[in-house]
């Protein structure tokens, strides 16, 4: 792609990014959006960011930065070497590597940190960098820990510098399409969304000879990850609190290791209800062996439904020919027939079966306008507004619900919460 | 000068949409403003609006008062219209249309006050009201008024194909003919009737439509007791919120009530079990 292609796709996306959250409903709803989309300062130095973390996502992340206008990689560092190897193809010749994330920032040179590393290693590395003078840009979901994730929010608070988590879909042409359209009524009241990350996989990774297992398959141990709620469905309880325009007010939850009896330590199935104020629900499954439902967030509306997966908007009245409407025909044709009403046709509370209008997709990537707007925030020295409420709440959620099902009890939202 | 005549508009027109809970069509036909689906479109929500009860509402507002038992100003004029209506209704359908029926408390429409002059309504003992039953009729009279107010003479609209009001003739002349299936064995027909600027209501205990999650029990007012009969009762009226309360009160109506709530009229009450053969009233 050249230059001018690349920057034609940029400017796409962000004018369906504005698009999308024009109007002050919608900039009161995600007032990061077009402030992200409005980043437009190349030239005045690129801010200065050292990834921590060369991973899987760690390498997406880079090159995602390697796109941005504001942004550079400035240092890369990963505890595991061959990681570190497979980056370096994507920054400069030259740029400092390093083993250990305090070197790196002993070294001085950065406006900021990426932190890509797992869980479990989130709070500390997000300390560590605040302690340093930096702000922090860190993967989902924020920690291990309810206490932790406040602890984080707390020190970008007093340290004066930015937090901000890796929440794509709040960048995502076609979720804030989607707002703007529920916004507007067309779906009517939002009361339930359902929603499934369901993978047919172990989720289990090859383990190379010079590392072991807890190392690279940290998602499947208790001690670094809560599994599928931390690693998969915090995104969804993002959307479902975005949607919902509230935090639940309850979770109920049963979780299992059902099929994968490998070893591991987090459960393979998930159920949940997270309960809203007003009788409102969230319903969340995931597991690890049927793909069939995929995932999805279906957010269920008296007039219509949204599912933003698949960028599709279905209103509740089936456009089908009824009885009624036949005789619109017939009049035309100058025929006058008795018009058939009610039986099969008489109510329409029927699952719909049509295929939905299409809530249009963008090409370009979500992740690095998250990096374009995390560049600003940095500059300005100021968050973008909204942003990590959504993540600290749909972090506590998501470990709220792995204590739901390990207590198998129905829990409260928990008080005393830092205040953002 | 030579006046010039009004332009003809023969311009005829669909609205769908989803209010109360189903799906509403509008069908006009022939002359009429260029608006007038636009405004009876707008009438049926307003009505949906003010009497729902399934998000925030005048209803649920309403509802909330007296149902802690407190006395309350009505503001809301299409809430209001309805009380008024439903309560001048009470003779027509015997008293067996009761909004405030329910099957956990014993309490009746006798418990509630309307003062009509200083718009209030009180209650003797707690009640909540539920529109079900009216709300589709009503909010169907009055897109008519308002399509008829536009110039339309011919239309027909349609609420769930369960509450049915034509305004004027059928475009091509003379009545609306309608064939009303059976909701349990809908291949065959349980009567056919002819609508001229009227309104038609049709009620049942059974069929797709009483599987419906959300759809209230029928409830006999007075012994709040539930009616499980399979019935369906077909009422034509000149008002679609009469033809509506009548339908509900046939449902539950005794057999003596029957014969008093049909004599004379087009109104029909099928008993459709446990005996194959359906009976017809008048
Ligand atoms: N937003 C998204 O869509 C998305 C997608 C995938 C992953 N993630 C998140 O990204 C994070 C990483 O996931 P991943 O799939 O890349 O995992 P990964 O195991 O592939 O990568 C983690 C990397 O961190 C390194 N590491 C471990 N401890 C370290 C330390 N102390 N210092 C430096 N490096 C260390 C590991 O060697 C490894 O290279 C997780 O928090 C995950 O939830 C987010």
């Amino acid at each position: 792609m050249t230059d001018k292609d690349f920057d034609l796709t940029r400017r796409s996306f962000i004018d369906r990014v504005l698009m999308a959250t024009a109007g002050a409903a919608m900039s009161a709803a995600t007032p990061w959006a077009a402030m992200a989309a409005g980043a437009q300062t190349p030239g005045t130095g690129k801010v200065r960011l050292g990834v921590i973390g060369t991973g899987d996502r760690g390498r997406a992340l880079i090159q995602n930065i390697g796109k941005t206008r504001n942004c550079m990689v400035a240092a890369i560092c990963d505890t595991y070497a061959p990681n570190i190897v497979k980056a370096q193809q994507w920054v400069p010749a030259g740029t400092p590597t390093f083993a250990d994330h305090r070197a790196m920032l002993d070294a001085k040179g950065l406006d900021a940190v990426v932190i890509a590393t797992p869980l479990n290693r989130h709070a500390q590395h997000s300390m560590d960098a605040f302690d340093a003078g930096l702000h922090v840009w860190c993967e989902k979901a924020m920690a291990r820990t309810i206490a932790d994730c406040g602890a984080m929010v707390r020190k970008s608070q007093d340290s004066r510098k930015v937090l901000q988590i890796g929440h794509q879909r709040m960048f995502h042409p076609t979720y804030l399409n989607a707002l703007r359209r529920v916004k507007a009524g067309e779906i009517g009241t939002i009361t339930q969304i359902r929603a499934s990350w369901h993978r047919n996989n172990s989720w289990r990774r090859p383990v190379p000879a010079d590392s072991n297992d807890r190392r690279i398959n940290w998602r499947l141990y208790r001690e670094s990850s809560a599994g599928l709620m931390t690693e998969l469905a915090t995104h969804q309880l993002q959307v479902g609190n975005w949607f919902l325009d509230a935090v639940p007010t309850r979770v109920l939850g049963s979780g299992s290791i059902c099929y994968w009896k490998d070893g591991r330590e987090v459960y393979d199935h998930v159920a949940l209800i997270y309960e809203y104020a007003g009788g409102r629900k969230f319903i969340y499954t995931s597991l690890l062996n049927n793909a069939r439902y995929g995932c999805e967030e279906q957010i269920q509306g008296s007039k219509g439904s949204i599912e933003p997966e698949l960028g599709r908007i279905y209103q509740e009245i089936p456009p089908k020919t009824l009885a009624l409407q036949r005789m619109q025909a017939d009049v035309k044709r100058g025929h006058k027939r008795t018009v058939p009403i009610g039986g099969a046709t008489w109510f329409p509370e029927l699952p719909v079966t049509t295929p939905g209008d299409s809530l249009g997709w963008g090409e370009y990537d979500e992740t690095m306008l998250q990096f374009e707007g995390f560049g600003e925030a940095v500059r300005s020295g100021r968050p973008l507004p909204g942003l990590l409420y959504q993540a600290y709440n749909a972090s506590v959620a998501s470990l709220l619900g792995e204590q739901a099902m390990d207590k198998g009890e129905a829990l409260t939202w928990p008080t005393g919460l830092v205040t953002i | 000068m030579t006046p010039t005549a009004p332009p003809t508009l023969t311009s005829t027109g669909i609205a769908c949409f989803f209010a109360m809970g189903t799906r509403v069509e509008l069908h006009r036909f022939g002359p009429g403003d260029e608006d007038a689906l636009m405004l009876a479109q707008r009438a049926i929500e307003a009505v949906d609006d003010a009497l729902t009860i399934h998000r925030p509402s005048a209803a649920t507002a309403l509802n909330e008062a007296l149902l802690a038992g407190r006395e309350v100003a009505v503001d809301d004029p299409v809430l209001f219209d309805a009380l008024i209506e439903i309560d001048a209704a009470q003779g027509l359908t015997l008293g067996l249309f009761d909004p405030t029926a329910d099957a956990q408390r014993a309490t009746g429409w006798r418990d509630v006050r309307i003062d009509a002059v200083a718009r209030r309504v009180a209650v003797t003992r707690p009640v909540a009201l539920d529109f079900g039953g009216f709300g589709k009729g009503f909010a169907l009279d009055r897109a008519a008024a308002a399509l008829r107010a536009a110039g339309v003479s011919s239309a027909l609209l349609s609420a769930g194909e369960s509450s049915i009001v034509v305004v004027g003739e059928h475009p091509l002349g003379g009545g609306w003919p309608f064939a009303i299936p059976d909701p349990l064995r809908p291949e065959r027909e349980l009567v056919e009737v002819e609508l001229n600027d009227e309104a038609m209501s049709i009620s049942s205990t059974v069929g797709a439509g009483t599987l419906a999650p959300d759809r209230a029990a029928m409830i006999r007012p007075g012994d709040a007791s539930v009616v499980s009969a399979a019935r369906c009762a077909v009422v034509i009226d000149r008002s679609g919120s009469h033809a509506e309360m009548l339908s509900t009160a046939l449902i539950v109506a005794a057999d003596d009530e029957v014969a008093r709530l049909t004599g004379g009229a087009r109104r029909f009450l099928f008993d459709l079990a446990p005996v194959e053969s359906a009976r017809m009233c008048v």
